[in-house]
């Protein structure tokens, strides 16, 4: 930190992004609120002549372009893949990486047009966004070879053309698993040809996302196979710890990896900012998305184009209104400031990413979407209102501010998660070389079995074949037995009517989406919400913003997958409250802990319904109202890692029930937040829940009753988390707990093993997170926020832990 | 080893003949080819009876294919019966029907797999059938068997698909002569009403793949039985349908069928760009009666033919009629159009009745102040059309300002010859 802070001693600060930060150093009074101004000095560019076996009119066309010499890593790409390699390129933003998959993909068409390549990308938008580029270069050389992207909104009748004449097709995992793999002999020509697969934005594929698509590469690369080609593995990559590790993972093959990077850079800082505290006592901080938009507006007033980054649509738009409100523009004049996210239409989409680039539109609240490669151009700031998540997407958002020339500057400012604190009080932690690692399980059997579904149905399976680390024979006939395969001499086939690709969703539980229908006039659509955020967003009576508008919405129609909203003006905004059961179905593992207690891992129920929902008033997040709601519930079949409480521990704690219950949801907060960093997995990725220890094993039970309407009004901020009736139930002096982490994904993705295997490291490092914390009483950091009735939750937590952890 | 290979050198361990369960019960045999066995099932029928088209009613059956239909004797119908309606790499044909014009009669023949690995052999046979027969007749072949059994044969990497020389799918002009009388153009319901026939007891279509995943598992071959009788009906159907649409189209103006069959094969006939024979069958439609929103449609159709023909008289004729005016009477107010009971697309006729008949009376018959009451009129309808909610804000939003500009137009040019009136008076 001492060496990042030297900046901001040196008096050396001028106008620009520097005169803002100093101001923002200045004001700091105690010194607690910027943590770290990071200096990253500019650097020169590394270039190299472009090879003597690029095709001259490719060379022209790039010349034409303004590219007469590579940098040196694209001449690096370039070379391993002219030699067969398969590479992964790790390079950060606008540092030419494009440039690096089409030189060689192009001139190989160039060279023999017979040759096929297929780009994939992780969104929609990304491949619209490379296809543009492709033309350009195309026009450049007389249209000699032919790029479509191929996905749900091609045409029907241009789809025969593409899969005959498109050399570069360029599309998404989704798309290739359920409209091209099962339909590949549509696409004989180009399987027969396929030369390159180019994976942009491979972090991206990690977790659940990239356990798939390993599974959806195993299945490409057996269709290549059976049309007689192997295909080359071009990657590109943020920086991670291990790209290496991860695109062989993904590919099944040696990977080069290619990360010295010879683009030029600007100047820039990077801030870390925690908001100042306002409690010691409870370990309150102002909330990061005020705070967020206060230093976005010092960046706004003084004519720096700004991006600022928000973890949730809810907070887009509530920062879109504070900022809208300090930049008011007169009548009739468009609006300066602009929300972005993936609920508006293309359209408007495409408008403001061409309002950014021609400078009209001064600032931008947006999500994650426009943090990969949409070209918006470059802007002077990135205020990030959280942590990313990642270090990886820290950057990736970070990079849209960087002008060619002059400084510019990203702010992280930390919200009150245990993550956000960790990281702007540890800066050396995240400007060290990467922590971060992708992981991915391919070899998980809920995904490679619905996977090698689609496998049987697209190629039967042959008696030598494999399809990754499993028995392949043995897991065939567990899916003859089901109904699923039949075995034909030495094959097995397909026999089922269905179409196995059409039930199995790459990302998410479903692809279903909720349409927003505003009927304030005449009803005209404004936006869409996928399913499994839907009840939270849209349940009746919700207040939905939208572009900085408010609407309310006045009936749900689960049935047909739409919610009617008029427009309102209203001084809150409304925030669901989900509750959450789970029950064991099968227990596949179990051992005793000192405590006494248990450590578990196995199959679950997971049920989970909006039961309520909250109004916030905006400024003050004073708690206005609240309702209940009748809604649908959700189940999802998961696996579960759960430690059980048993109870002569509970009963020798020395706190009565309510506040041995508030430790148990304390430590399971923190629980939490400790196995997201030891799995390197996202906090969405898991899910908690406490119930009750089943008597027997087959029966679960947990807090059956629905919460009152007086127990929503009384919850704590953090959606999702519901102190059980039971705390109001001093009957349940026999209660022992499960406290259950588990995969917030049907099927599970292979978390809840592991989990169980490092038990005593996650109890380890649970208690050091507690004890190491500066609150009092607990704060968001470490057990949750302090609530008035659980004053002692940090202590509690703290006494389950001293048992856990006691020598045997 | 390939599928095919390895099948080949099962087969090689087997007898031949009908000593299979399966062949025995559906009175079939196994075949044996280069890449294995399959079964095979022969039967002939004297109905339907082999029929000679015309090649005038093939023209208006398959205007684009009717050289290379000319001959029957290249025809090869064909039904394929199959483990899911999906589609993909993953859906099989696992029993291929095809017939031909034989002896007076049609000569159907099956192909069956008994199991997956003998798909090669059952392809080879097909693609030798068809390399006889190359003009394919199917049901809904173009959408669906055909494009399935291509996918297979591009799966063996061996056996290539034969090429076709000409493809006639029944499907579409089935549904432009029937589907107003049947709501359901399904084969089997085509059968049933068109050619009046009766199945008896046939199985349930949806049932077949499982039918069939049953037997691949060791089940009985018995219940396949009823797939193999299935298929020979949908051939036969097929077939007879074929004749059926041949012997229609004829003679088309003096077709004996009921009504609705009569407007379904003038509609077909302007398809063509038959236009007096469409006509023609127009009238006969309308004499023979058609109910009440179809009687219109046919008018509606009838009167714009009749337009392009230049023969306004029964154009303006079927316009009145439409609009409930009566032409010829300088107004009928009575008469008008009663917005309030008028269904929407009865409103949507009437409309274009005003409308047409405005332009007539403006440019044909020159008679302008006509022509602008007629288009108030139309205009006052569509007001009230939008009151009653008979039509929807967009599309009142259109109609109207296309009347009010021709309004507009109309009391120019009443004013102009006003304002003549007196400079020559």
């Amino acid at each position: 930190m001492g060496q990042s802070l030297a900046v901001r001693t040196s008096s050396g600060l001028a106008a620009g992004v520097r005169g803002t930060i100093e101001e923002l150093a200045a004001r700091d009074h105690t010194g607690e609120v910027i943590t770290a101004i990071h200096h990253i000095p500019a650097r020169e560019a590394q270039r190299v002549a472009v090879p003597d076996w690029v095709r001259p009119e490719l060379a022209t066309a790039y010349a034409a372009k303004g590219v007469t010499e590579l940098y040196t890593h694209q001449a690096a790409v370039a070379e391993r893949v002219r030699a067969g390699r398969n590479v992964v390129v790790v390079t950060p933003t606008a540092s030419g990486k494009t440039l690096c998959y089409n030189l060689p993909v192009l001139n190989a068409v160039l060279e023999n047009p017979d040759t096929r390549a297929m780009y994939l990308f992780p969104t929609k938008a990304l491949a619209q966004d490379q296809l543009a580029e492709l033309h350009d270069l195309g026009q450049r050389l007389e249209n000699s070879f032919g790029v479509f992207t191929y996905d749900g909104d091609t045409p029907t009748d241009a789809r025969r053309a593409i899969r005959e004449k498109g050399h570069i097709v360029l599309t998404n995992p989704d798309m290739l698993h359920t409209g091209i793999l099962p339909h590949h002999t549509r696409w004989t020509r180009v399987f027969e040809n396929l030369k390159y697969i180019v994976l942009d934005e491979l972090h991206t594929y990690r977790g659940v996302f990239g356990s798939h698509l390993a599974n959806v590469l195993r299945r490409l690369r057996r269709i290549a196979r059976f049309y007689g080609s192997d295909p080359q593995f071009i990657c590109s990559s943020a920086t991670i710890a291990n790209p290496g590790e991860l695109a062989s993972r993904l590919i099944e093959a040696d990977v080069d990896v290619l990360d010295e990077n010879g683009a030029p850079a600007a100047e820039k800082f990077m801030v870390f900012y925690n908001p100042p505290v306002v409690n010691r006592f409870l370990g309150i901080r102002r909330s990061c998305i005020n705070e967020a938009s206060r230093v976005a507006q010092e960046f706004l007033k003084r004519g720096q184009q700004t991006i600022v980054f928000a973890n949730s649509r809810l907070h887009t738009e509530v920062m879109l209104t504070y900022l809208r409100e300090a930049n008011p523009v007169p009548p009739g004049q468009p609006e300066a400031i602009r929300g972005y996210r993936g609920g508006y239409l293309p359209g408007e989409r495409r408008e403001i990413e061409r309002g950014l680039r021609e400078g009209k539109i001064r600032g931008v609240v947006s999500t994650n979407a426009l943090e990969l490669g949409i070209d918006i151009g470059s802007l002077d700031t990135a205020v990030m209102a959280g942590y990313p998540g990642t270090i990886a997407s820290t950057w990736q958002r970070a990079g849209r501010a960087g002008r060619r020339s002059g400084s510019s500057c990203a702010v992280l400012v930390a919200s009150s998660a245990p993550l956000d604190q960790f990281i702007v009080k540890n800066a050396d932690y995240f400007f060290g070389k990467s922590p971060e690692h992708g992981y991915i399980q391919p070899d998980n059997l809920e995904i490679l079995i619905n996977h090698l579904k689609c496998a049987a149905f697209e190629l039967p399976l042959g008696p030598q074949e494999k399809f990754g680390d499993v028995d392949l024979p043995e897991l065939c006939a567990r899916l003859e037995e089901a109904g699923f395969l039949h075995r034909s001499g030495e094959h097995w086939h397909w026999t089922q009517e269905v179409y196995p690709a059409d039930t199995i969703s790459l990302r998410s539980v479903t692809s279903d989406n909720f349409v927003i229908i505003d009927i304030t006039g005449e009803a005209e659509v404004i936006g869409e919400v996928d399913f499994s955020s839907a009840l939270e967003f849209v349940h009746p009576k919700a207040i939905y913003l939208h572009e900085g508008q408010q609407y309310h919405v006045e009936r749900l129609d689960f049935q047909e997958r739409k919610a009617y909203v008029k427009r309102v003006d209203v001084d809150y905004y409304t925030d669901a409250v989900r509750y959450t059961q789970v029950r064991v179905l099968e227990c596949a593992e179990h051992a005793s802990v000192t405590g006494p207690g248990g450590r578990a891992h196995g199959d679950v129920l997971v049920r989970s319904q909006v039961v309520g929902f909250k109004k916030i008033k905006f400024f003050t997040n004073e708690n206005v109202g609240a309702g209940r709601l009748e809604l649908p519930e959700n189940e999802m079949h998961t696996t579960a890692y759960w430690m059980t409480l048993e109870r002569p521990l509970v009963e020798s704690l020395p706190f009565p029930i309510s506040e041995r219950q508030a430790g148990m949801f304390g430590l399971l907060h923190a629980l939490e937040s400790v196995a997201t960093l030891l799995l390197m997995c996202d906090r969405r990725d898991l899910g908690t829940a406490i119930g009750e220890r089943p008597p027997s094993p087959n029966v679960g039970v947990e807090f059956e009753e629905a919460p009152s309407l007086e127990e929503i009004q009384n919850l704590t901020q953090r959606r999702g988390e519901r102190r059980g009736n039971a705390e109001t139930d001093e009957t349940k002096e026999y209660f022992e707990p499960n406290l259950y982490l588990y995969d917030a994904y049907p099927g599970g993705i292979g978390f809840s093993e592991p989990l169980f295997r490092v038990h005593d490291l996650l109890v380890a490092k649970t208690r050091e997170l507690i004890a190491g914390c500066s609150c009092e009483k607990g704060c968001p950091s470490c057990v949750g926020p302090a609530g008035e009735k659980h004053e002692r939750a940090k202590e509690a937590a703290l006494a389950i832990l001293a048992r856990l952890c006691e020598e045997r | 080893m390939p599928a095919g290979q390895e099948a080949r050198a099962a087969a090689e361990q087997r007898p031949l003949g009908n000593t299979d369960a399966l062949a025995r019960i559906v009175g079939g045999e196994v075949r044996r080819n280069e890449y294995g066995e399959h079964v095979a099932v022969r039967r002939w029928y004297a109905e339907p009876e082999s029929c000679s088209p015309k090649p005038e009613a093939l023209r208006l059956l398959a205007p684009e294919a009717a050289s290379a239909l000319s001959d029957p004797q290249q025809w090869l119908f064909l039904d394929t019966e199959t483990t899911g309606l999906a589609g993909g790499t993953g859906t099989y044909a696992f029993l291929v029907g095809v017939a031909w014009w034989d002896a007076g009669g049609l000569q159907v023949e099956q192909y069956f797999m008994r199991d997956f690995g003998e798909e090669h052999s059952l392809l080879l046979a097909l693609g030798e059938r068809l390399r006889e027969r190359p003009v394919l007749v199917t049901f809904n072949g173009k959408t669906f068997d055909w494009p399935l059994l291509e996918t297979r044969y591009r799966m063996t990497r061996a056996i290539e698909a034969q090429a076709l020389r000409a493809h006639l799918d029944l499907l579409h002009p089935a549904r432009q002569l029937w589907r107003m009388r049947l709501q359901s153009v399904r084969l089997t319901e085509l059968e049933k009403h068109i050619l009046g026939w009766d199945r008896g007891p046939d199985l349930w279509s949806q049932m077949i793949p499982q039918l069939y995943f049953d037997y691949l598992r060791g089940g009985a071959a018995e219940p396949l039985a009823d797939v193999f009788r299935h298929n020979q009906h949908d051939l036969r159907g097929l077939a007879a349908l074929s004749g059926k649409m041949l012997s229609l189209l004829e003679e088309p103006e003096t077709a004996d069928c009921e009504a609705l069959d009569l407007f379904g094969l003038s509609r077909l006939l302007r398809r063509r760009g038959e236009m007096k024979r469409s006509r023609q069958v127009y009238e006969r439609a309308l004499a023979a009666g058609l109910p009440g929103e179809l009687d219109r449609a046919a008018r509606r159709e009838l009167a714009r033919l009749a337009k392009r023909e230049r023969d306004f008289g029964r154009a303006t004729e079927l316009w009145g009629e439409l609009a409930g005016i009566e032409v010829g009477f300088s107004s009928a107010p009575d008469a008008r159009l009663k917005a309030a009971s008028t269904s929407d697309g009865e409103m949507d006729t009437a409309l274009e009745a005003y409308e047409q008949l405005a332009m007539y009376y403006e440019h044909q018959a020159r008679a302008p102040q006509r022509a602008a009451a007629l288009t108030r009129e139309a205009l006052a309808a569509l007001g009230e059309a939008l009151q009653t909610g008979n039509i929807t804000a967009a599309v009142h939003r259109k109609l109207r300002a296309r009347l009010e500009h021709r309004l507009e137009r109309l009391e120019r040019l009443e004013r102009r010859a006003g304002r003549g009136t007196t400079i020559w008076a």
